[in-house]
């Protein structure tokens, strides 16, 4: 007897979707949940791990131009995902040596490293596989006490209590983040977004954490197995991204962009503006998410790292 | 769907406390034991009855961080209803309800009908709230007030429409010109109509997609 799947096989319908599921597993009690994926690999258009590699000279200049064009006809393979995006966005110069990066790459994981320690310094938990998704000081700077893992006196520095408590915010994200992938039924792979995260918004104290930033980093912890790498690819993403989640008592950053993409509607398509319009009185506060996360909730995971893809530069 | 009525309801309260999933619980009987965290606002509607009468709920779930209060701000305006949600697992979501309080009164009608819920009262053994205390501080602030948990689905049914039964009752009482729907109200077939008459008949009523 024939069994389906040699059926299926010899049609091929199924070819890629199988392909993708192996590189990022999905839950199988979340699959009625999320969104279909459309993105297939397409020999001849799709940046092939070869493609890829053929575009080094000797000594690691990287033909940036025809990659660029390849993605945009067909986005990039998984097996190769992480040491593209690096590229796109940013982490490394095109015309750099294999020699450069990899000195860059080693002075930035130590500088990360450095990072970490001082959080470390302050909040044990940081860096040890676990995280927390309880305040360990009250609003006012009082240490909670509770798992032997927190702080020890009263915080008096602004930026620090800030800092502090934010972290349980950030767990109570980091539990919530991409929950159909297998890879985060993993409390490790939970602790090195967190880990991330929770770093970013010591260093860049002026943002500190805002929701949705997880949905942003979780595809390079993903992508990027090695930490400080993953911290680096978001840190180059939050360098665009980082004025939308800049909030102030009476707005948040994206809504510029919701702005601009009001005029934009109303000069294509002025009756869906108005229509809008009297919806919502013009605020387009439906796609905040979507400007927001970037349509990480709109599209499946690997779909929306496809459109990140052939947007960017 | 026609209705008599369609309430607009807001739900606000820390974040991770729960709204989502109460609001699931209410519009499709499920319980998602992890649920995605929601950016912005969302949004989601089911029919009740009431007295007989078609009442729709319309239900605009907001994002907890404070980060995201001004957004949630403008979202007070044109509610009839809100669910004040806190975790009685987590004391720290009980005391910021003072907070959201004020900002409620400061930025919604002030004939909103506020519901506070006490969720997750399905884990008696890591409560960290007392029934008493939520009675007391719904007492104190004059709200309506019930423990609930959206796992369960105890108390979830209850809470949204013994809400709408208050706003229903204002609107019996005369507390509102349901006319103005900056009160959060519309009215539609077989509502009381306002002074201007059963203002969006048929429009409120037809296939629009977002009715």
């Amino acid at each position: 007897m024939v069994g389906w799947e040699a059926i299926a096989g010899m049609f091929g319908k199924n070819a890629g979707t199988e392909d993708l599921e192996a590189f990022y597993p999905v839950r199988p009690e979340c699959k009625a949940d999320i969104p279909k994926t459309r993105f297939r690999p397409r020999a001849g258009k799709t940046l092939s791990a070869r493609r890829w590699h053929a575009a080094f000279s000797e000594d690691g200049h990287l033909d940036i131009a025809k990659v660029l064009r390849r993605i945009q006809r067909g986005g990039i393979h998984p097996s190769i995902k992480g040491l593209v995006w690096e590229f796109l966005l940013g982490c490394f110069d095109p015309n750099s040596s294999f020699e450069d990066r990899n000195q860059l790459r080693q002075q930035r994981r130590e500088r990360y490293g450095m990072w970490k320690t001082e959080c470390q310094n302050m909040v044990p938990v940081i860096g040890s596989g676990k995280f927390i998704t309880t305040p360990i000081i009250t609003d006012d700077g009082q240490p909670i006490e509770d798992g032997g893992w927190h702080v020890t006196s009263a915080v008096a520095d602004k930026k620090v209590a800030q800092w502090m408590l934010s972290l349980h915010q950030i767990g109570l994200d980091v539990v919530r983040t991409d929950r159909a992938l297998t890879f985060y039924e993993n409390e490790t792979n939970q602790a090195k977004l967190w880990d991330v995260l929770a770093i970013y918004s010591w260093v860049d104290d002026d943002i500190g954490y805002v929701q949705g930033m997880n949905d942003i980093c979780s595809p390079m912890v993903i992508l990027l197995e090695n930490e400080a790498d993953a911290f680096w690819c978001f840190e180059r993403a939050m360098r665009k991204l980082r004025e939308n989640f800049r909030c102030s008592t009476n707005s948040i950053g994206v809504q510029s962009q919701l702005s601009t993409l009001s005029q934009v509607i109303r000069t294509v398509d002025p009756k869906l503006h108005q229509h809008l319009e009297d919806l919502d009185g013009g605020e387009y506060l439906f796609a905040f998410r979507m400007l927001m996360v970037l349509f990480r909730r709109e599209f499946s995971f690997i779909d929306a790292l496809y459109l990140w893809e052939i947007g960017s530069r | 769907m026609s209705y008599a009525y369609l309430f607009k309801y807001i739900i606000i309260g820390d974040t991770g406390v729960g709204k989502s999933c109460l609001l699931l619980q209410f519009t499709d009987k499920r319980f998602q034991p992890v649920h995605d965290l929601t950016i912005g606002v969302e949004f989601g509607a089911r029919m009740i009855t009431i007295d007989n009468k078609p009442i729709k709920l319309q239900i605009w779930d907001t994002a907890g961080q404070e980060s995201f209060r001004s957004i949630t701000r403008s979202y007070y305006r044109g509610a009839a209803g809100a669910l004040l949600v806190y975790d009685i697992t987590r004391r720290e979501t009980f005391n910021h309800l003072a907070s959201w309080l004020e900002d409620a009164r400061q930025h919604a009608n002030a004939n909103m009908t506020i519901m506070l819920i006490g969720n997750k009262c399905d884990l008696a053994h890591r409560r960290a709230v007392t029934t008493e205390e939520g009675e007391q501080f719904a007492k104190d602030h004059g709200l309506i007030f019930m423990e609930a948990s959206a796992k369960t689905a105890q108390n979830v049914e209850e809470a949204f429409i013994k809400t709408a039964a208050t706003i229903y009752k204002k609107i019996q009482d005369g507390v509102f010109d349901v006319s103005n729907e900056s009160y959060g109200i519309k009215v539609g077939y077989g509502g009381i109509p306002g002074p201007s008459g059963g203002r969006d008949g048929s429009s409120s009523q037809g296939g629009g997609c977002c009715n």
